[in-house]
């Protein structure tokens, strides 16, 4: 009875594009921390908590813009902006003190750094549930496949593969992401000749959690922006980029695609137990690849 | 001189008599203000309900503080929970051994309240009054004398829906909902009450997703997919405001009948604006703009001047406990906690939506559930609910002697 | 052998400590009492996670499931079967380690962040097991009011009760600690690839002492029912379980008795903040920034830094 439902084609298809558009936001979130695991190898637990400030400055920004389609737009473009100052300021003024201390130091720091910045958040936003519209052009759904398919999410198939190329541009086609890809794989080399390695780690970080914010500013008007989301995510992107493999940023889109994929399908076979599905899925992939999906740099 | 010797008792038995006359009808005092210790979320998801709790509660208090309560004040303390059970335990046994509170009060997370309850509340013998908390075991199988319940429980808005859902015509539900006791609690309950008003409805399928799961778009997808003739929503919180946002954008409310408890609280409703989705069946205990009494205009007036935004269901839970609590002290007319326990019982107080009762054998409070179906409002700007039903609290609750069923079988 | 570890130096301290503790309950308001039974059993548990972590060098990310599963079993004995008690409170223990071997089996295959991510999802199951289990765990909800034997049913007989099975329990840690087994395990922690190369097989060392830490972690488990006397599956999620191992950290984690300090720091602070603001993780969070930048050897690495060159080396045995 559970699993009584008739697989047709357009069943799965509709089912694989949801879970298509879902791997989108997972993709931006777990690259941008893949990001800053494979240059400063540290897991960063305050990831979730910058994703939270995406997502509640791209409400105040919309708001302050009255709400409009123009608010939504440039919430979208600014509200990662405000991201990644955060995170310079963070950066410069105490995390690159900590670089040359032992290792896992780093992860207790950005452990503190979730604790402050949960708080700071509930003292500028408050506790109030908030919302974002999508604008006009993004509301509502199109029929594919026999069933309502929202249009924002159609929006979210575009924007993820738009920021993957934008990614992949960026770190095989400028001088800074060629460095940092560089340090990924040997930081002692990169210092070696002569490239101010502190920098290269300031940007990768920064860059990391300017993903984090836009992966929160694209996910706004989806759900309902509140304190407390910075819990949910962060454990989904750091097993995303377990499976993809450590610090490789295709691994997080290939571990995004799982993750979103077994979510949806799943649903359709075993709704019941949707909670489990993302460990399933992890613990499959690391019995049958111990490194990941894709080469490590770890 | 023997004359003025009967003068003399004479004198001194008035004097006697007048001093016993005065200190019998005079009111009883008390020697020190009578301390309240809450216990809530106050961050994370949940808070904004702890916040609303506890603003309805301030609210109360100064309108009783104004006049006092056996010549003295009632003082509060809160601690903050975040939502979990082994701090909420932490913070309520120091609020007992070392604030020596006269009651407690909280919280939203149930299992808490159910750890509390027996840990703090039943060894430390200190009645603790559950405001949010919706499990109905706190009163139910698992009650005693010192938990009380000012809120609707999961029991209470299940029978609502199921007696409501019991007059459609439809046959095959889908049940879908956040994947934690709430979520669970709801839908038992509904289908349990559905199912005897109306045996020949079936279960096709559930969908349980964990607690305010971002994307529900796929579990509305696999729903629609399945053809039911209606659904049952168990969601709270902000899982409630994702649901609203996937039902809008997928479309479904005018594909599918909906029902889900708590779907026209304006905490979800009203940071949607005009994005939450119009048609939903869902049940209340309490609307800021019904019923439209007096009482209630004059209560939600005071609460808008002081906190800027109108009172919700947990303003309401926080504002008639602190009104209980004042009522009980009064009729038990001295600090002692047993005392006050005897006056809650059956203990019967105005409040904005009208007179209501503690109920003496299960310590849970009477409320009357509305149920409405969301609509744009013109003079709100968000979504409210519409063609309110109201069911009689004592319809919807459990009787006793259900009660004294379910604690006798643990 | 045992004249070499305990010289009366650095026992003589323990021992006053020890006496201190003893006499407490007597002097102290019984909620000082009952926060301290709580660190007793937290610390506990990041000592028995510390010897994975600190000695181990494993990212053991979810520890708390050990310490759930230990709890929940004596729980279930105590509340669903007829059994003797102390057959639960044997059980717990054994259970949680079984666990751990099962869960460990998988995991040393793997290496670092990649084992703490399997172990998380691992234990994740275990936790969704007690969150969705409503028949049998209580779910979410979890279960209160377990009975007590009688004579660890009042506060400050299972103040007492805990704090002996936590100094029997460190005292056994320590000896580990110092044996042979331990100093391999901690050589495996420096260089891995150099004793796989002499011949030592790692994973069956981490192995062990993964068994070994789940047990101890299965204790504390059933000393929190005792505290407690309730449990709920926060104890197996992994948020918890992050906490514990910032304990570790907090305390000094290439130290033996850095996390016992890591875990009374974090609970007094959360609980004595906690009366004066809803802002505490705030506080948290600004004295932790404060403390690694300060004490980057964490708190009691800095205090064997600062006051005892020669106890360091009686304590901590040239582990570094």
């Amino acid at each position: 009875m559970e699993i009584g439902q008739a697989f047709t084609v357009s069943a799965l298809g509709s089912q694989f594009l949801v879970g298509l558009s879902r791997a989108m936001i997972l993709f931006i979130v777990s690259a941008g921390m893949s990001f800053v695991l494979g240059v400063l190898r540290v897991p960063n637990v305050a990831h979730g908590s910058l994703y939270m400030i995406g997502a509640f400055a791209a409400f105040s920004i919309s708001n302050l813009l009255g709400g409009g389609t123009a608010g939504f737009w440039l919430a979208l473009i600014l509200a990662p902006l405000v991201v990644a100052l955060v995170s310079l300021i963070a950066e410069r003024s105490l995390f690159c003190h900590l670089y040359e201390r032992e290792h896992l130091m780093l992860l207790l720091f950005t452990f503190a750094l979730m604790l402050i910045l949960g708080d700071l958040v509930k003292m500028v936003w408050g506790a109030d549930y908030r919302s974002i519209m999508a604008p006009e052009l993004l509301q509502g759904s199109v029929n594919i496949f026999d069933s309502p398919f929202p249009r924002y999410n159609l929006f979210l198939l575009i924007i993820g593969p738009l920021v993957g190329i934008g990614l992949w541009l960026f770190s095989n086609k400028t001088k800074v992401g060629k460095i940092a890809r560089a340090a990924a794989v040997d930081r002692e080399m990169v210092g070696a000749i002569g490239i101010n390695v502190s920098w290269v780690f300031a940007f990768a970080f920064v860059l990391g959690c300017f993903l984090a914010g836009l992966g929160g500013a694209l996910v706004s008007p989806t759900i309902s922006v509140t304190i407390g989301m910075d819990h949910d995510i962060i454990i989904e992107a750091f097993l995303i980029v377990t499976i993809g493999g450590l610090g490789n940023m295709w691994g997080a889109l290939v571990g995004s695609l799982i993750f979103g994929l077994t979510q949806a399908f799943g649903i359709l076979f075993w709704p019941q137990f949707a909670i489990v599905f993302p460990y399933i899925a992890v613990v499959i992939v690391l019995t049958w690849k111990p490194r990941g999906m894709l080469k490590s740099v770890w | 001189m023997k004359k003025g010797y009967i003068w003399g008792i004479i004198v001194v038995l008035v004097v006697i008599a007048a001093v016993v006359v005065y200190f019998a009808t005079r009111p009883p005092t008390i020697a020190r203000p009578i301390k309240v210790g809450i216990i809530d979320c106050y961050s994370g998801p949940a808070a904004v309900y702890g916040k609303d709790a506890l603003n309805g509660f301030k609210l109360a208090l100064e309108e009783i503080n104004k006049e006092g309560v056996l010549g003295n004040k009632i003082e509060f303390t809160t601690r903050d929970t975040k939502f979990k059970v082994d701090i909420a335990l932490n913070m309520a046994k120091e609020l007992v051994m070392r604030e020596n509170v006269d009651v407690l009060v909280g919280t939203i997370n149930s299992g808490a309240a159910l750890a509390v309850s027996d840990a703090v509340a039943k060894k430390e013998k200190v009645p603790f009054m559950v405001w949010i908390s919706k499990s109905e075991r706190i009163t139910g199988e698992k009650g005693h004398r010192y938990v009380f319940s000012t809120g609707e429980n999961t029991a209470m808005a299940g029978k609502a829906g199921g007696v409501a859902l019991s007059k459609k015509p439809y046959v095959k539900y889908w049940i879908g909902g956040d994947d934690y006791s709430y979520g669970h609690d709801i839908a038992n309950a509904a289908w349990r009450n559905l199912k005897a008003l109306k045996p020949d409805v079936e279960v096709i399928g559930k969908s349980w997703w964990k607690p305010g799961e971002p994307d529900l778009v796929p579990y509305i997808t696999a729903i629609l997919g399945a053809k039911p003739d209606a659904v049952i929503f168990c969601t709270g919180g902000r899982s409630m405001t994702n649901i609203m946002k996937a039902v809008k954008a997928t479309g479904m409310a005018e594909k599918v009948p909906i029902w889900i408890h708590s779907a026209t609280d304006h905490a979800v409703l009203k940071p949607l604006g005009a994005e939450a989705p119009e048609g939903v069946l869902g049940t209340m205990d309490y609307h800021f703009y019904y019923p439209d009494t007096a009482a209630n205009r004059e209560f939600v007036k005071k609460f808008e001047a002081a906190y800027g935004n109108p009172p919700g269901f947990p303003a309401f839970h926080g504002y008639i406990t602190a009104h209980f609590i004042a009522e009980a002290f009064k009729k038990a007319g001295a600090l002692d906690r047993e005392k006050f326990i005897d006056a809650l019982e059956g203990l019967k107080i105005a409040s904005p939506a009208g007179e209501i009762e503690m109920r003496a054998c299960d310590h849970q409070v009477v409320l009357p559930m509305y149920l409405g179906v969301t609509k744009k409002s013109p003079k709100y700007g968000f979504v409210i609910a519409t063609d309110i039903v109201t069911l009689a609290g004592d319809e919807v609750l459990p009787t006793c002697e259900e009660i004294a069923e379910a604690r006798k079988k643990k | 052998m045992f004249r070499d570890i305990f010289n009366l130096k650095s026992v003589g301290p323990l021992v006053v400590i020890f006496i201190i503790l003893l006499i407490l309950p007597t002097i102290l308001p019984r909620f000082y009492t009952y926060i301290l039974a709580v660190i007793f059993v937290t610390a506990l548990l990041a000592m028995s996670l510390n010897m994975v972590v600190g000695h181990g060098g494993l990212f053991q990310f979810h520890h708390g499931a050990f310490y759930g599963v230990g709890a929940y079993t004596v729980a279930l004995m105590l509340t669903k079967t007829s059994l003797p008690v102390w057959t639960g409170f044997i059980a717990g223990p054994i259970i949680a380690a079984l666990t751990g071997l099962l869960i460990g089996a998988f995991c040393v295959r793997l290496t670092r962040l990649y084992f703490g991510m399997l172990q998380i999802s691992l234990g994740s199951l275990i936790w969704a097991i007690a969150f969705r289990w409503y028949s049998l765990t209580g779910g979410d909800d979890g279960m209160h009011g377990i009975p007590m034997p009688p004579i660890i049913s009042s506060q400050n007989s299972a103040y007492y009760f805990t704090l002996i099975i936590m100094a029997i329990c460190l005292i056994i840690m320590y000896l580990i600690f110092k044996s042979p087994f331990g100093a391999t395990l901690q050589a495996i922690r420096d260089n891995p690839e150099r004793c796989e190369a002499i011949g030592i097989n790692v994973r069956r060392h981490q192995l062990i002492a993964i068994v070994i830490a789940t047990f101890f972690a299965g204790i504390a488990g059933v000393l929190f029912v005792v505290v407690e006397g309730s449990v709920f599956p926060d104890l197996l999620f992994w948020v918890f379980s992050l906490e514990i191992f910032i304990m570790c950290l907090l305390g000094g984690w290439f130290t033996f008795a850095g996390p016992v300090l890591g875990a009374a720091i974090m609970i007094s602070l959360r609980t004595f903040v906690g009366i004066y603001t809803e802002y505490w993780t705030l506080i948290l969070g600004i004295i932790l920034i404060l403390l690694i930048f300060f004490l980057p050897e964490g708190v009691w690495g800095y205090i064997l830094e600062k006051f005892g060159r020669q106890s360091k080396e009686a304590i901590e045995g040239g582990s570094k």
